[in-house]
């Protein structure tokens, strides 16, 4: 069913968003301590392609190791515009671009989602 | 799922941003203050410059990189001396020592803390804003 597919998907771009909107919040937390590096996630499409394989909870009290954000995107130092003398390569204008385009794209996810539950809550009724 | 909500997360973040820079602004309005604060006697120090510096620490309960003040020192740099004999605190030879405040550096520190602190306020309101839509999308549901 492709409303239950579209679900997921957005579900999961919305969770990538956010996890993306923390890693640039740290980044800008921190734009003025020394020896920081600049982070961002992997990119969504690679997160899309991965094959997700997690090990089969047979009991209660097993905890699922892949549950969080913290295995579908992975932190990783990414290119930045300037590095400090201080060994700092937070660029601010970089990261507000960034969180620009991620408001954005959750401005879309969400209207989108909106939208076929409008659709869906249509057809139920 | 033992994992916070990123987008409370952002907001935490950006919360120890802001007490960050707000701690250094009250370090930079401390040296400008206190710019032409000499000793009391002859000879005597005057004020020193207060120095701040940050670190990234992991919050143990969220998982994320926050900001914290590292530490506040005093910046070591010699002191001015210049020559007035009248003063008070000045020395056998009429020199008192200045304090080793530079305003424009002070200036453009606090133009700094500004920009850092906006950054982080902006992000704070994105975050914000985030989570409203999801709500919203909650309300458009059931109507």
């Amino acid at each position: 069913m492709i409303p239950v597919f579209l679900a997921s998907l957005a579900s999961s771009q919305a969770s990538w968003l956010a996890a993306r909107q923390t890693t640039i919040a740290s980044n800008v937390a921190n734009a003025n301590t020394p020896g920081y590096q600049v982070r961002d996630v992997t990119p969504f499409s690679a997160v899309l392609d991965k094959a997700s394989m997690s090990l089969a909870s047979t009991n209660p009290a097993h905890i699922d190791p892949t549950a969080g954000l913290a295995s579908t995107e992975k932190v990783s130092k990414s290119d930045s515009w300037e590095v400090f003398h201080s060994g700092n390569s937070v660029a601010l204008e970089q990261e507000m671009m960034k969180a620009g385009q991620v408001n954005q794209d959750y401005a879309l996810n969400t209207s989108i989602v909106k939208a076929f539950h409008r659709m869906v809550s249509m057809s139920a009724k | 799922m033992s994992m916070i909500d990123p987008i409370k997360a952002s907001m935490s973040i950006a919360g120890s941003g802001l007490e960050a820079q707000s701690s250094r602004l009250r370090v930079v309005s401390e040296n400008i203050a206190n710019v032409d604060s000499t000793g009391r006697v002859g000879g005597a120090d005057p004020y020193r410059r207060r120095t701040i510096t940050f670190d990234s620490v992991m919050s143990r309960t969220e998982g994320v990189n926050l900001v914290r003040v590292k530490d506040l020192g005093i910046d070591n740099a010699p002191f001015r001396l210049e020559y007035e004999p009248g003063h008070q605190a000045a020395d056998e030879n009429g020199y008192v020592k200045r304090p080793n405040v530079n305003v424009l550096v002070e200036m453009s520190d606090m133009r700094e803390t500004n920009r850092s602190y906006e950054a982080n306020l902006q992000i704070f309101k994105q975050a914000r804003s985030m989570a409203a839509m999801t709500i919203d999308m909650l309300k458009g549901s059931s109507s």
